[in-house]
């Protein structure tokens, strides 16, 4: 399946996360998930980076936490809320939201 | 004799999502208006805390209003520190984070401002915490 995740707390998430798998798998970083692509954590990247996904952080949530662009882990593409509505009607049959 | 009562505000929460840390800052921004319900000699005295996750609250440029159409906590930080609360925040999480102070709300300069921002060691916010008389953790 392809799979979206919306993740929208700084938690790891950890006990759905690690055991989930798909054949696609997007995580969409939004709220305070933006933290997990912002900051390091003790000078540790976010577990969540361990997951083979394709990574997006929500601009209008880093911005208004202030951050931008240049703050994000390069494994994460910073889109816009039509980005995200994109991402659900063309790229992943399920989300779910953790 | 006057008495002052010393509260101290301490903020653990990220921004936005949830309303606490927003709370606190009113909070410690509204304690300073109770005067007309208080005895002659009497004050309050409030602190703010940031620990832990809650640092982020002290990041420049939130752009809330842009996005939100809220007030960002960034200007309630600079009107706490219009208003000469006493503000610290925890260096350790600042180091944890990664977080330099040149990306920190220090001043309110820009808004009339002469109070400043302290970074402190968590053991001087825990020599704090012993001397005010009530803690709100947010």
């Amino acid at each position: 399946m392809k799979l979206g995740v919306f993740m929208s707390s700084f938690e790891s998430g950890s006990d759905v996360l690690d055991r989930l798998t798909a054949e696609k798998l997007g995580i969409i970083l939004v709220g305070n998930g933006v933290y997990h692509a912002a900051v390091k954590d003790s000078g540790k990247e976010s577990p969540i980076f361990k997951k083979s996904a394709n990574f997006y952080v929500l601009a209008e949530d880093l911005e208004s936490r202030g951050f931008n662009a240049s703050n994000v882990d390069s494994r994460a593409k910073v889109v816009n809320y039509g980005d995200v509505v994109d991402l659900i009607f063309n790229d992943y049959e399920k989300i779910i939201w953790i | 004799m006057a008495t002052i009562k010393k509260l101290a505000f301490v903020v653990r929460s990220l921004p936005y999502k949830t309303e606490a840390s927003r709370l606190a800052f009113t909070h410690a921004i509204a304690s300073q208006t109770v005067e007309i319900y208080l005895e002659d000699g009497e004050n309050i005295e409030p602190v703010l805390c940031f620990i832990g996750n809650g640092v982020m609250n002290c990041l420049k440029n939130q752009q809330a209003m842009k996005h939100y159409g809220i007030t960002s906590n960034e200007q309630h930080m600079k009107n706490s520190l219009l208003l000469d609360l006493k503000v610290m925040i925890c260096k350790e999480d600042l180091d944890k984070f990664g977080i330099k102070e040149d990306a920190l709300i220090m001043d309110a300069e820009d808004i009339g401002g002469e109070t400043k921002a302290q970074i402190v060691p968590y053991s001087e916010i825990q020599k704090e915490l012993e001397a005010v008389d009530h803690i709100q953790l947010f």
